[in-house]
C-alpha cells in the first residue's frame, strides 16, 4: 500500500493536529482582526476536509482491520513515553499510535467534515471571536483524535481534551442557561470518563505483550494487544472468561460511553446542552460527539470484552428500544424546536444501539452507517433550526405558521432534511434504518417489532412540525422574513447532496464499512479467540 | 517500691484531663495551661519507663519536650497577646471570624 | 565519637546552608535598608543548600547513630521542600501584604528558612526524638509565619487556632511516642522495629500508640479528622503561607509518615513480591489508612463546594489531595509510594500557581472573594488562562500534569486489587471538577461587577506564573523523567 506522507508525518497525524496549528494561528493573530480570524479557521477546517477526501479516496476497501495490527490503514507508530523497568515495576510503554479501519474511517470523514461546517455556521459569532474559534479548533483536534488513536491512553487523553473546549463553547457563546448546561454536560461527561480511566488501568495491568526489540515482559496500553485473549496474563483482575471483575469492567467501560450516546437513563445532559449550545455547537455535539459513544462501543467495548458483550446484548438492545420510543414520545412533547430535534437524537442513537446489539453483519453495518447519516442529517436540522432562529429570534414551534411561501429555498432544504430524519426511502436514513431493523429482527424479535413504534412515533412529529411551521397562515410579524442566504446554503447543500446520494446509492460508505463489520461480529462472536481465554 | 502501673495510670490521668481541658475550656490561657498538663504528662511517662528500663534516652527526650513546652508557650501567649490587642478577648468562642 | 560526629557533618551540610541562612537573613535584616536583599540572601541560601543537596543523590546511609537518614526518599523530599520554599520566597517579594511597611519583613524570611530547615529535617527523621524536635521546629515557624500579618484580625485568630491545635496534636503524638517507647524500650525506629519483630508487644497498646502517633501526622498533612485548623489557618495566614504550608509542610508530614510506616511497622521477615510489603502481624494500621483516606477526600471535597473564599476553597481542595495521596500509602508497595512522590512534584508545581494566581488578584483587587474573579477572563486574560490550567490539573484531566499524578495512584490501586476505593478517588476527583470550575466560570462566564480597565501584571510576575505553568503542562505529555526518578527516589535507607 501507498505511504501518505507530508514532511515526513503521516496523513492521519496531520488530520489530527491540523486544527491545533489553526489554533496556534488564531491565538497569535491580532485582537480586532475578526474576518481574518474566521477565514483563517475556514482554512485549516477546510484543508482538513481534503486530507479526508484524500483518505475516502486512498482507502483500501475490503481490509478488515477491528483486531489486525496488519489490517490497520495509514497508521502510525511512534513511542511516546518509555519508562525502563525498575525491579518491582514493569517497564511502562505508551505508544502514539493511531490508524483507522472500517470502523473508524466514516467516522474521520465525518468529523471532518461537520467541523468545516459548524465553522462555516459560526460565521455571525461576534462575541470574543478568537477564543471562540481557537476552542473549536481544539475541539476538532479532540474528536478526531478519539477516532484515530488505536493507543488507548492515547484515546483517553483526546477524549478528555474535548471537555474543557466544549464547557467553554456552550458557557461562554450558550443561551440564556448556558451556565447549568455547560456544568452538567461537562460532570457527565466527566463521570463517565474516570470509569473509564479505571477499566483502562485495570486492562493494563491484565494485558502483557512481549516487546519484540528486547524480548522483555511488558504491559500495554495498546488496544489491538487487548482484544488478544492469548495475551491476558492468567491470574490477573480480568483474566478469564465471563468473570465477576470482566463483567463490572464492561459495564463500567459501558458507562462511559453510554453517557456520550446518551443512552437513557444517561442522557438528561443532552436536551440541555443541544438546546443551550450555539448552532454550530450543536452540529457539532450531535453530528460528531454522540458517535463517539458507540464508536466506542464498537471499536473498544465490544472486540475487548466479547464475553461480556454478549452476555449483555439483550439489555444493549433494550436500552436501544427504549431510546427510541422514549425520544421519539419526548420530542413530541417539545414545542422548542431545537428541544425537539434534540430528543429525535436520543430516538435516532437508539436504533444505532439496537442495529449494533443485533450482532450481525447487517445491524452493525447498519449501526456504523445510521452513524454517519444520523451525523449529516442531524446537523442539517440544527442548521435549519439555527437559521430560522437568527431571524426570527424565537424557536418556539407554534411561533411559526405558513413559512412555505416566504421562504420557499428554506422550506425545500427543511423537507429533504425532515424526510430523511424520519427515514423516507430514497434518502439516506432510510437505508441504515431498515439495515439496523432488519439486523435486530433476527436476533430479537419481540423488542425490533416494539421499536419500530419508534418509526411511527418519529414519522408522527416531523410531519407535523413541517405542519405546524410550513402550512397554516402566516404570523403578521413574519411578513418580511428574508429566505435563507448564501453562506447558509454553502453549509447546508453539501450535507444535502449526501443525504440524497446515500440514498440512492449507499455502496460508496457500505463498501468501507462491510468488511469491518464482518470482521467485528465474527470477532465478537467467534468461539475460537474465547476458546483461549478459559485456561 | 511503688509498682510502676500507678505512674502509668497517674500520667494517664494527667494526659486526659488536659485533653478534656483544651476540649472544653473557652479561655486561651487556660487552653495552654492544659497543653503544658499533657506535656508534663508524657514526661512522667518517659521518666518511668526510663527509670524501669534503666535508659537515659527517656530522660533526653524529656528535657526536649521542656524545651519545646517553653517556645511553644512563648509563642502562644505572643499570639494571644497579638489577638487580644485587635479583639480585646481571650475566649475563644468570641474569635470567631473564620467559619466553614 | 567527636570523629564520627564530625565525620557525619557531611550528611547536614545542606541543614548547615540553610541554619546559615537563617542566621544570615536574621544580620541582613540589621544591615540593609532594602527588604528585597534579605530576600536575595535567602535565595542563595536555599539555592546552595540545593546544590548541597544534590551532591547526596545516591547516598544511602545513616547519620548520627541513626538519628537522621540519608537515602534518596529523603533527598527527594527535602527537593520539593527547598523548590517550594524558593517559589515562596519569590511570591512574596511581590505581594502587597507582606511588604506592608508595619511589619518587619527581615524576620519573616528568617522564619520561612527556620521552617524549611524543620521541615528538611522531617523528612530524614529516623528517630523519634529527631521526628519530635523538627516536627516542633516547622510549627513554631509556621504558628508565628501564619499570624504575621498580625494586624489582620482574621490572621491573629488563624494563628492562634493553629497553635491550640498542632499543640494538641504534638501532645498527642508525644504521648503515642512515649508509650510506644514504653513498650520497645527505644526512639530509633530500626530498632523498634526489630523489638516489635522479635519480642512483640501488647496489640491494643501498640495500636493506641500507633493512633496517637497518627494524630501527629495527620494534623501536619490535614487529614480528617485533624483537619479542624487547615481551612481557618488556610483562609487567615497571608497567600505565600497558606502556599507553603500546603505544599511543603505538607510534603514534610508525609515524608515522615511513610518513613515511619515502612521502617516502623514493616515485616521484616514478609516474603512476598519483590516492592511489596506487609505490616506486622496483628497490626491492622492499614485498615485505619484507608478510613482516613476515603474520609479526608469525600470532607475535603463536599465542603469545598459551599465555600466563597478562594483561599478556604483551595484549603479544603488540599485536604482532599491529602486524600488522594494516603490511598498511595495504603497500597503497601514500592508502586504507592513512587506515585506519592509523583504526586507531590506536580501537586507543588500546580497547587503553587493556583495560590500564586489568588495572590496576585488579591494584590490588585484586596479580595479572595470568588465574586472577585467575575469578568476577570477579559480583564486578566494570561492570568485567567493560567489559572483555569492549575484548576484543570489539580482536578486531574488530561493533557495536564495533574492526570499524571491521578493515573499512577489509581494505577497503584488497582494493581493492588484496591478496586472500591480506586472508585471512590476516582467519583471523588468528578466533585471537585463542581467547585473548581465555580472558579473559571466566574473568571470567564460571568461579567464583571466593578470595574472593566485591565489588569497589568509585572513581567516578574509572569515569568513565575511561566515557571509553574511550563511544568504543569509538559509533565502531563511528557513525565518519563520524573517517574524515573521518584521510582528511584522510594528507596530507603535499611529497609528493602
Amino acid at each position: 500500500m501507498m505511504e501518505f506522507k507530508i514532511l515526513g508525518i503521516g496523513i492521519l497525524t496531520w488530520i489530527t493536529f491540523l486544527p491545533v496549528l489553526g489554533m496556534i494561528v488564531v491565538l497569535a493573530l491580532p485582537k480586532d482582526s475578526k474576518s481574518v480570524t474566521r477565514w483563517t479557521s475556514l482554512a485549516f477546517t477546510a484543508l482538513q476536509l481534503v486530507l479526508a477526501g484524500v483518505i475516502f479516496m486512498n482507502f483500501g476497501r475490503g481490509i478488515p482491520g477491528v483486531n489486525s495490527l496488519d489490517g490497520m490503514q495509514f497508521k502510525e507508530l511512534a513511542t511516546w513515553i518509555d519508562i525502563k523497568s525498575v525491579s518491582w515495576f514493569g517497564r511502562i510503554h505508551i505508544d502514539y499510535f493511531v490508524g483507522i479501519d472500517g470502523i473508524s474511517t466514516p467516522m474521520v470523514l465525518l468529523t471532518a467534515l461537520i467541523s468545516f461546517i459548524a465553522v462555516l455556521s459560526s460565521w455571525n459569532i461576534e462575541k470574543s471571536v478568537k477564543g471562540y474559534f481557537a476552542l473549536l479548533l481544539l475541539l476538532d483536534t479532540g474528536m478526531m483524535g478519539v477516532f484515530v488513536s488505536l493507543d488507548f491512553f492515547l484515546f483517553y487523553v483526546f477524549w478528555e481534551v474535548m471537555l474543557l473546549p466544549m464547557y467553554f463553547l456552550i458557557g461562554v457563546w450558550g443561551g440564556p442557561r448556558r451556565e447549568y448546561a455547560a456544568i452538567k454536560f461537562f460532570i457527565y461527561t466527566l463521570l463517565g470518563s474516570v470509569l473509564m480511566l479505571l477499566v483502562i488501568l485495570a486492562l493494563y495491568f491484565s494485558v502483557a505483550i512481549v516487546d519484540p526489540a528486547t524480548g522483555e515482559k511488558m504491559h500495554t496500553f495498546n488496544m489491538l494487544a487487548m482484544m488478544n485473549p492469548a495475551n491476558f496474563e492468567p491470574g490477573s483482575i480480568l483474566a478469564g472468561l465471563n468473570t465477576y471483575w470482566r463483567y463490572v469492567a464492561y459495564v463500567g467501560l459501558f458507562i462511559g460511553f453510554a453517557i456520550k450516546v446518551p443512552i437513557f437513563p444517561f442522557h438528561t445532559w443532552l436536551p440541555d446542552a443541544h438546546v443551550e449550545a450555539p448552532t454550530a455547537i450543536s452540529v457539532i455535539l450531535a453530528g460528531v460527539l454522540l458517535k463517539m459513544g458507540t464508536y466506542g462501543l464498537m471499536r473498544i467495548a465490544f472486540p475487548i470484552f466479547p464475553d461480556a458483550a454478549i452476555y449483555f446484548l439483550y439489555p444493549l438492545a433494550f436500552v436501544g428500544f427504549i431510546n427510541i420510543v422514549y425520544g421519539a414520545l419526548c420530542a413530541m412533547a417539545q414545542k422548542d424546536f431545537k428541544k425537539l430535534i434534540a430528543y429525535s437524537s436520543v430516538s435516532h442513537m437508539g436504533v444505532v444501539i439496537l442495529g449494533m446489539a443485533a450482532m450481525n453483519t447487517q445491524g452493525m453495518v447498519g449501526a456504523m452507517f445510521q452513524m454517519f447519516n444520523h451525523g449529516t442529517i442531524t446537523a442539517m436540522l440544527f442548521l435549519i433550526v439555527g437559521v430560522i432562529y437568527d431571524r426570527a429570534h424565537t424557536r418556539g414551534l407554534d411561533d411559526f405558521g405558513g413559512l412555505m411561501n416566504q421562504m420557499p429555498k428554506y422550506s425545500a432544504i427543511m423537507v429533504v432534511a425532515f424526510f430523511a430524519a424520519l427515514g423516507l426511502p430514497g434518502l439516506s436514513g432510510f437505508v441504515s434504518e431498515a439495515f439496523s431493523f432488519l439486523g435486530a429482527f433476527q436476533t430479537f424479535r419481540w423488542v425490533t417489532i416494539a421499536s419500530t413504534l419508534g418509526i411511527v412515533l418519529t414519522a408522527a412529529y416531523m410531519l407535523w412540525t413541517l405542519q405546524r411551521v410550513f402550512l397554516g397562515t402566516l404570523p403578521e410579524k413574519w411578513k418580511d422574513l428574508p429566505d435563507i442566504n448564501g453562506r447558509e446554503m454553502v453549509a447546508l447543500i453539501p450535507l444535502g447532496i449526501i443525504v440524497l446520494v446515500l440514498g440512492v446509492y449507499p455502496s460508496p460508505m457500505l463498501d468501507i464499512m462491510n468488511s469491518s463489520a464482518n470482521a467485528l461480529v465474527d470477532f465478537v462472536k467467534s468461539g475460537s479467540g474465547l476458546a483461549l481465554l478459559g485456561r | 517500691m511503688i509498682s510502676i502501673e500507678y505512674y502509668l495510670l497517674l500520667s494517664a490521668f494527667m494526659f486526659c484531663a488536659g485533653v478534656v481541658g483544651v476540649l472544653v475550656r473557652r479561655n486561651a490561657i487556660v487552653v495552654f495551661m492544659c497543653i503544658e498538663l499533657m506535656l508534663n504528662a508524657v514526661n512522667l511517662t518517659l521518666i518511668t519507663f526510663s527509670a524501669y528500663f534503666g535508659d537515659p534516652r527517656g530522660q533526653v527526650l524529656v528535657f526536649f519536650v521542656m524545651v519545646v513546652a517553653a517556645a511553644e508557650a512563648a509563642v502562644g501567649l505572643a499570639i494571644v497577646i497579638a489577638l487580644f490587642r485587635n479583639k480585646l478577648t481571650v475566649n475563644i468562642d468570641e474569635i470567631n471570624i473564620l467559619k466553614w | 565519637m567527636i570523629e564520627q560526629i564530625l565525620s557525619n557533618m557531611w550528611y547536614i551540610r545542606p541543614e548547615i546552608a540553610l541554619t546559615i541562612t537563617c542566621l544570615a537573613a536574621i544580620l541582613a535584616d540589621v544591615f540593609f535598608k532594602r527588604k528585597a536583599l534579605v530576600a536575595g540572601v535567602v535565595l542563595g541560601g536555599l539555592l546552595a543548600s540545593g546544590v548541597l543537596l544534590m551532591e547526596q543523590y545516591g547516598v544511602s546511609a545513616p547519620a548520627f547513630s541513626h538519628m537522621l537518614a540519608v537515602d534518596p526518599f529523603s533527598v527527594y523530599f527535602r527537593g520539593v521542600i527547598l523548590v517550594t520554599a524558593m517559589f515562596v520566597v519569590l511570591f512574596s517579594l511581590s505581594s502587597v501584604e507582606i511588604n506592608n511597611p508595619r511589619l518587619r519583613v527581615g524576620e519573616y524570611y528568617a522564619l520561612i528558612v527556620a521552617m524549611t530547615l524543620g521541615m528538611t529535617l522531617m523528612a530524614g527523621s529516623s528517630n523519634m526524638l529527631m521526628m519530635y524536635l523538627s516536627l516542633e521546629l516547622t510549627s513554631l515557624s509556621s504558628y508565628i509565619l501564619a499570624g504575621f500579618t498580625k494586624n489582620a484580625p482574621a490572621s491573629a485568630e488563624a494563628s492562634l487556632k493553629y497553635v491550640i491545635f498542632g499543640a494538641l496534636s504534638s501532645g498527642l503524638m508525644l504521648y503515642g511516642i512515649s508509650i510506644l517507647y514504653g513498650l520497645t524500650g527505644s526512639l530509633d525506629i530500626y530498632a523498634i522495629n526489630h523489638v516489635l519483630m522479635t519480642m512483640g508487644a501488647n496489640r491494643l497498646a501498640l495500636l493506641i500508640a500507633g493512633v496517637l502517633i497518627m494524630a501527629g501526622f495527620g494534623y501536619k498533612i490535614s487529614a480528617v479528622p485533624f483537619h479542624f485548623w487547615t481551612p481557618d489557618v488556610y483562609e487567615g495566614a497571608p497567600v505565600t503561607i497558606t502556599a507553603f504550608l500546603s505544599v511543603a509542610s505538607k510534603a514534610a508530614g508525609f515524608s515522615m509518615l511513610m518513613r515511619f510506616m515502612k521502617v516502623t511497622f514493616i515485616d521484616s521477615t514478609f516474603a512476598g513480591p519483590v516492592g511489596t510489603w506487609a505490616l506486622i502481624p496483628g497490626f491492622e494500621f492499614t485498615n485505619i489508612l484507608i478510613v482516613l483516606s476515603v474520609l479526608t477526600m469525600t470532607l475535603g471535597n463536599l465542603v469545598a463546594v459551599w465555600q466563597k473564599n478562594v483561599k478556604r476553597l483551595l484549603a479544603y481542595s488540599s485536604i482532599a489531595h491529602a486524600g488522594y495521596m494516603l490511598m498511595g500509602l495504603v497500597v503497601l508497595g514500592n508502586d504507592g509510594f513512587a506515585a506519592v512522590l509523583i504526586y507531590f512534584v506536580i501537586y507543588m508545581f500546580m497547587n503553587l500557581g493556583a495560590f500564586f494566581v489568588v495572590m496576585l488578584v488579591s494584590n490588585k483587587t484586596g479580595s479572595e472573594h470568588i465574586d472577585t474573579y467575575k469578568g476577570l477572563g477579559s480583564r486578566a486574560p494570561l492570568l485567567s488562562v493560567a489559572m483555569a490550567i492549575f484548576l484543570v490539573s489539580l482536578t486531574g484531566l488530561p493533557p495536564t500534569a495533574g492526570f499524571i499524578g491521578k493515573l499512577y495512584l489509581f494505577a497503584a490501586l488497582i494493581n493492588a486489587k484496591m478496586i472500591w476505593l480506586a472508585i471512590v478517588g476516582a467519583l471523588n476527583s468528578v466533585v471537585s471538577l463542581y467547585y473548581y470550575v465555580l472558579i473559571f466560570r466566574n473568571m470567564f462566564l460571568r461579567e464583571g461587577t466593578g470595574s472593566t480597565e485591565p489588569l497589568k501584571f509585572a513581567l516578574s510576575d509572569n515569568i513565575i506564573l511561566f515557571l509553574l505553568l511550563i511544568p504543569t503542562l509538559v509533565l502531563g505529555l511528557y513525565f518519563t523523567p520524573l517517574v524515573q526518578f521518584a521510582q528511584y527516589s522510594v528507596a530507603m535507607f535499611g529497609v528493602r
